[in-house]
């Protein structure tokens, strides 16, 4: 008995590990490989351990059950593989980490995207109703990030009410809900209000999901032309 | 009178066993201080190559690297270290970067040099022929023995300094420049001096030639 529990605890010490390899390339810490994707070529991978990053350490995440992974795997994937490795590549994503209850600065989060790192962090644990919507939002961060310029946000703000005004950032503000508006009057969502970024996000991401993408709203109209415009200048193959 | 004690047969096998492991103790003492001992050095001369003229010897203190370079995979990488190699650039060039059993990095060639090292700056040098453009869009499988390009955190910024991965790093596609592979003698690369504590190698060893097995 004892001779197989040491056999079984010298593979667990000199079984090799890949986390170094990882911290070295998008540093974080204590990453292992889930997958990697052979379409789009973008690699999964897990929170072995919990990690902390960020400036004062104040982005946090944590592990997750292999029952989880996998079952939250196969939808973050679907929906990733709607983008192709040239795409990926033009927006700078390439790793995908997945973990659960993240939080920047004590505040819960669906993602955090780092387009200069290529990495977008993922909570597998976020609220499902909103799960894979939010996958598309948070890829749209990577693509605004990458192409500040062409996602305008002074020409963008144009496009509502006059006397509408956002908020100076993403968690200024209690505009926080998710739901999609049956009355949309320009925004999605509640969150939608918050600012410009997170509103073309929305956008975005309601459109990649295909959920009111024939709104007749017309200053929904409008920005989603704007949106359409705008990703067909990155990529003139690009299907939303 | 003192009566003599006869030993017993199993006194007589533990004292033949504590000689035994006292000899061996002892010659592996002399045998382990020879770091190279079983590994094989091989002479390109003896070998047949499908394609000889991308072919390189990079000889380090365990013996001769076989190394095939792909200039159908980073045609101008390759270029660039074959520029070096022809002008024994990195003849008595550092492995300044080596990680257990992961990789071992040298190349350079301004901090890194036998005689002219800086610890305090090796890794940064540069080989006065400028940057040249990442080449990562090709397939290429990063299995052990794999040879790349090292670059800054950013792209487009390779020069001299190349790696050598000693297990398979599937990761690294996309990532860095691959210029080559090792074909023969990895196991001298995997004696190469590294620290446990440190990736970075305090007296490390040195690359002692690189050469175009035709030239």
């Amino acid at each position: 008995m004892n001779l197989i529990r040491l056999i079984l605890l010298s593979l667990f010490i000199f079984t090799q590990s890949q986390a170094d390899t990882i911290y070295n390339l998008i540093k974080i810490p204590n990453l292992e490989i889930y997958k990697i994707n052979k379409f789009n070529k973008l690699r999964y991978l897990y929170a072995k351990q919990p990690f902390t990053i960020g400036v004062d350490n104040n982005i946090n995440c944590f592990s997750s059950e292999k029952k989880v992974l996998d079952e939250k795997y196969k939808i973050i994937q679907k929906n990733l593989d709607r983008y192709d490795q040239k795409f990926l590549k033009k927006i700078n994503l390439k790793y995908i980490v997945l973990c659960e209850d993240l939080s920047i600065s004590n505040i819960n989060t669906a993602g955090i995207p780092d387009n200069v790192m290529k990495t977008l962090i993922l909570d597998i644990k976020f609220d499902e109703k909103y799960f894979e919507r939010v996958i598309h939002h948070e890829v749209f961060h990577i693509i605004n990030d990458s192409f500040k310029e062409i996602f305008d946000e002074k020409v963008w703000s144009e496009f509502n009410v006059k006397n509408f005004k956002y908020a100076e950032c993403s968690t200024c503000t209690d505009k926080i809900g998710l739901d999609t508006y049956k009355k949309t009057e320009g925004f999605f969502t509640e969150y939608s209000r918050s600012t410009a970024s997170e509103d073309m996000a929305e956008v975005f991401s309601h459109l990649m999901i295909g959920s009111n993408s024939n709104n007749s709203d017309p200053i929904l109209k409008k920005k989603i032309k704007f949106i359409k415009n705008n990703l067909l200048k990155i990529d003139k193959n690009f299907i939303l | 009178m003192i009566k003599k004690i006869k030993a017993s047969k199993s006194e007589k096998i533990i004292f033949t066993f504590i000689i035994v492991l006292a000899l061996f103790s002892f010659g592996s003492f002399f045998l382990i201080k020879d770091k190279c001992l079983f590994v094989k050095d091989y002479d390109p001369y003896k070998i047949k190559f499908d394609k000889p003229r991308n072919i390189v010897v990079l000889n380090v203190p365990c013996g001769n690297v076989i190394i095939e370079l792909y200039p159908e995979i980073s045609p101008k990488g390759v270029k660039r270290f074959i520029t070096l190699v022809k002008s024994k650039a990195y003849d008595d060039v550092a492995f300044h970067r080596v990680i257990k059993d992961t990789l071992v990095q040298a190349g350079d060639l301004e901090f890194g040099k036998k005689g002219n090292i800086d610890y305090g700056k090796i890794g940064t040098g540069k080989s006065g022929l400028g940057t040249i453009n990442s080449e990562v869009d090709n397939p290429f499988n990063f299995e052990k023995g794999s040879v790349a390009l090292a670059r800054t955190q950013k792209y487009n910024t390779e020069d001299s300094q190349f790696f050598i991965v000693l297990r398979d790093e599937p990761l690294y596609e996309t990532e860095y420049t691959p210029i080559g592979k090792v074909i023969y003698g990895l196991k001298a690369l995997k004696k190469i001096k590294y620290l446990d504590k440190s990736q970075y190698v305090l007296r490390p060893d040195y690359i002692n030639s690189i050469r175009m097995l035709i030239n």
